[in-house]
């Protein structure tokens, strides 16, 4: 049982990474006479096994490479996230004094602003594209890193190994790398799944609402969005990709959950 | 369990039954007063000025005002000319010259009569604020010689007077262009006045109580803007909605079935119209613009988008539209169209700027991309606020600008007399050849002069590709079929003043 989320994650990947060496797939190509086609169909190129949209697109095409879309973003969200909230996080704990005064005042104030209006903010801002997308979603994602290093960085450094590193004259950034560091990988990694499910589903509202990708790049929320004034007459458009969407958060969740009950709490540092 | 799942089935039952009542108690105020009406509007009203930078062009605004203010000329929906506040009008011998009878007795809401001077100064203000409207407009000037008389001079002989002012309202005199609290109770002589408006939500009328034409029927008029389909239709089955139109082809099959409501298209003035920026060095080129055009097959577009709506429009103007002449249509041929751009030297690598508004036509916009891209032309869709759209238009930031251009005037003069000549610069076309003849056909008072004039200029509008012209639109509407008197409007602008519910 307790595989299952990672089984279904390793799907998500492999389709993700080789599935769209098996479909093809443009998204500008609008096939008019295939529209709105149920799964199964018959269509001018082969089969729709989930059927088509309001122009003609193929829906398992849309959901493959909206699944590597998802990933993509997902993973480049949550490393940049995770560098820059470490970093904060590591120097506000370590150093202590003004500059953790300052720092960590500063992730209150962006903590008291409900992230998604953030992320919308910036990137209804500029341009439509993935790089202001990860920035958006980053800006918001880096918050809660910040806080989880912060924490463990203010209590390692009373440790007696950190007290000992410090006497002997180990310089202070080999101190934070070898001695801080590798202790808050485990909550950290916790922290990165879940948060790489709120970034997935973060990506597809963004993009449900039109200010996210552009039209070009695949994405399950445009999917979404460009069903909904068919949920009546052709259902497939949005839930398959609703579905698809659902189970791949719901999976990370499981799995974050596991890793957190495995290095988050369980664990004592 | 079993239990259970009965006692669920039954509380769901219960649940259906009670939001059915729900949905038909706003209907259930059927009386001799005709009920409240709820309009599901498609566009926004941001504002209800007439005279405003965007009055003129907003459909929302015109709804709006259509039911506020009184003009001196309306059009029934036919598209004939009616007097509103003038009762009779004539043209001096050259038509440059219009002189209106007024209609005596008007009122406005607050009680205070409307004179010649209110005209007077409306229109005044109307070409001070140089809105959209005020194109139509440009060097006139009025005059009052007494009470019930104001006299139009136009700069040139112009013989579309009466029909523009099918788009020019009458308010009260001594209003100045900024005027923000005056419209949000505004006073006009129109047959509803405004009980509550929130600019780009929602907009509740009452009957206007000193309207001097027979009094709008109905306690109260609601017009909501539901900018989403799904929601405006859901609304309409609900019975939340009385009336929505401008309904797509794929909902019209689901509605159809619904026998609570009562559906019609009719074909309006709108045409779908792209047109291409002749500014930008890419599509200054007559050729690159009518290849382009080539490229897109618009008739399988219509046929699979648009089966009851949409029809392979043949002039810039719609068939009901005053100066009308059938062109020669584009034939789809992507190969010549490719080969064109090539021998024109145009640049595959560049990437034209398609703005639209409005989330329906999304499919319509996507289905042009990709008919271009597949000879390699690419276009990027961008989708816009209505306000950052119009923005955008006027300040010719874009190079394909889609819009779906309606004549509400029903004279060729408010479309292709407005936008097209060079001093218009809305589109980035100047051709002094088509300046002549639309100058000469908004002159000529003969009606057949007028529409031969309109039809040469309509030719070099074609062959020059000023814009691609792909559909002419009908409008579907669907109301409650409890409502009566309603008349689907061809503009888009459905008046509510004669519509009331049946009694039950």
């Amino acid at each position: 049982m307790r595989l299952i989320p990672r089984i279904v994650i390793g799907i998500y990947l492999v389709i993700a990474v080789i599935g769209p060496l098996f479909i093809d797939y443009d998204p500008v190509h609008t096939p008019l006479k295939d529209r709105l086609l149920s799964p199964g169909s018959h269509t001018s190129t082969g089969t729709a096994w989930l059927g088509t949209d309001g122009v003609g697109r193929d829906i398992l095409a849309q959901i493959v490479y909206g699944a590597r879309t998802s990933m993509l973003i997902g993973a480049l969200t949550v490393l940049v996230s995770c560098v820059v909230g470490i970093c904060v996080g590591v120097v506000a704990g370590y150093a202590r004094g003004w500059v953790d005064a300052v720092l960590a005042r500063v992730i209150d104030v962006l903590l008291a602003f409900p992230g998604i209006l953030l992320v919308i903010v910036i990137a209804g801002a500029f341009d439509r594209g993935v790089l202001v997308v990860v920035v958006a979603l980053a800006a918001a994602g880096w918050i809660s890193f910040a806080r989880v290093t912060r924490a463990v960085a203010l209590s390692l450094r009373e440790r007696a190994w950190v007290d000992a590193a410090r006497v002997m004259g180990v310089p202070r950034r080999e101190i934070i790398v070898r001695h801080v560091l590798p202790f808050a990988i485990g909550p950290v990694v916790a922290m990165a799944t879940l948060e790489f499910a709120l970034i997935v589903l973060a990506e597809a509202g963004l993009s449900f609402l039109g200010i996210g990708l552009p039209t070009t790049t695949v994405s399950w929320g445009q999917t979404i969005a460009s069903g909904k004034q068919y949920l009546e007459t052709a259902w497939w458009i949005s839930t398959l990709p609703g579905i698809a969407l659902s189970l791949l958060i719901i999976s990370v969740g499981i799995l974050g959950d596991q890793l957190t009950a495995r290095y988050g709490r369980g664990r004592r540092i | 369990m079993r239990t259970k799942v009965v006692a669920a089935v039954a509380a769901l039952g219960l649940l259906a039954a009670c939001s059915t009542t729900t949905g038909g108690s706003d209907t259930g105020s059927t009386s001799a007063t005709g009920g409240d009406l709820t309009v599901a509007g498609t566009y926004p009203i941001e504002s209800l000025d007439p005279h405003g930078v965007t009055g003129g062009g907003s459909t929302g605004t015109q709804l709006a005002d259509r039911a506020i203010f009184s003009r001196l000329v309306g059009a029934d929906t036919k598209g004939k000319l009616v007097g509103d506040l003038a009762t009779s009008w004539k043209s001096g011998a050259d038509t440059s010259e219009w002189k209106f009878e007024l209609r005596k007795g008007v009122t406005f809401s607050d009680g205070s009569p409307l004179t010649a001077t209110d005209v007077v100064d409306s229109f005044t203000r109307l070409l001070a604020i140089n809105g959209t409207n005020a194109a139509n407009f440009t060097g006139y000037t009025i005059s009052a010689p007494s009470e019930t008389e104001v006299v139009i001079k136009a700069p040139k002989p112009d013989a579309s007077v009466p029909g523009k002012l099918t788009q020019f309202y009458v308010i009260p005199s001594g209003i100045k262009a900024d005027d923000t609290a005056f419209f949000e109770h505004p006073v006009g002589s129109g047959p509803f006045t405004v009980t509550k408006f929130t600019p780009g939500e929602v907009l509740e009328l009452a009957p206007n109580k000193k309207f001097s034409g027979s009094p709008a029927k109905l306690d109260k008029v609601t017009i909501k803007t539901i900018p989403e389909l799904a929601a405006r239709l859901t609304a309409l089955r609900t019975g939340e909605a009385d009336v929505v139109w401008g309904i797509p082809d794929d909902q019209l099959a689901t509605l159809r079935g619904d026998d609570q409501l009562k559906i019609e298209t009719v074909p309006s003035t709108a045409v779908y119209t792209m047109w291409f920026n002749s500014k930008i060095p890419a599509l200054a080129n007559a050729k690159v613009r009518k290849a382009i055009w080539q490229a897109v097959d618009f008739r399988t577009i219509i046929k699979e988008l648009y089966p009851d709506t949409g029809k392979l429009a043949d002039a810039p103007v719609a068939p009901g539209v005053l100066g009308y002449v059938k062109q020669k249509a584009v034939k789809y041929d992507p190969t010549a169209a490719k080969k064109a751009l090539q021998e024109a030297g145009f640049d595959f690598n560049q990437k034209l700027r398609l703005q639209f508004a409005n989330a329906e036509f999304r499919p319509f916009i996507q289905a042009v991309v990709s008919d271009l891209a597949e000879i390699g032309v690419q276009a990027e869709p961008l989708e816009k606020e209505q306000a950052v759209f119009t923005k955008d238009l006027l300040a010719l930031n874009w190079d394909i600008n889609f819009q779906q251009l309606t004549t509400p005037t029903f004279d060729a003069a408010s479309n292709l007399g407005r936008l097209y000549p060079c001093a218009a610069g809305r589109n980035g076309y100047c051709n002094p050849e088509l300046d002549t003849l639309l100058a000469s056909a908004g002159a000529a008072a003969d009606k057949k002069e007028r529409v031969d004039d309109y039809g040469k200029a309509s030719e070099i509008i074609w062959r020059d590709a000023v814009g691609m012209y792909p559909m002419a639109v009908s409008i579907a509407y669907a109301w409650n079929s409890k409502l009566q008197g309603f008349q689907p409007d061809p503009s888009g602008l459905p008046d509510f003043a004669d519509v009331r519910y049946a009694a039950s």
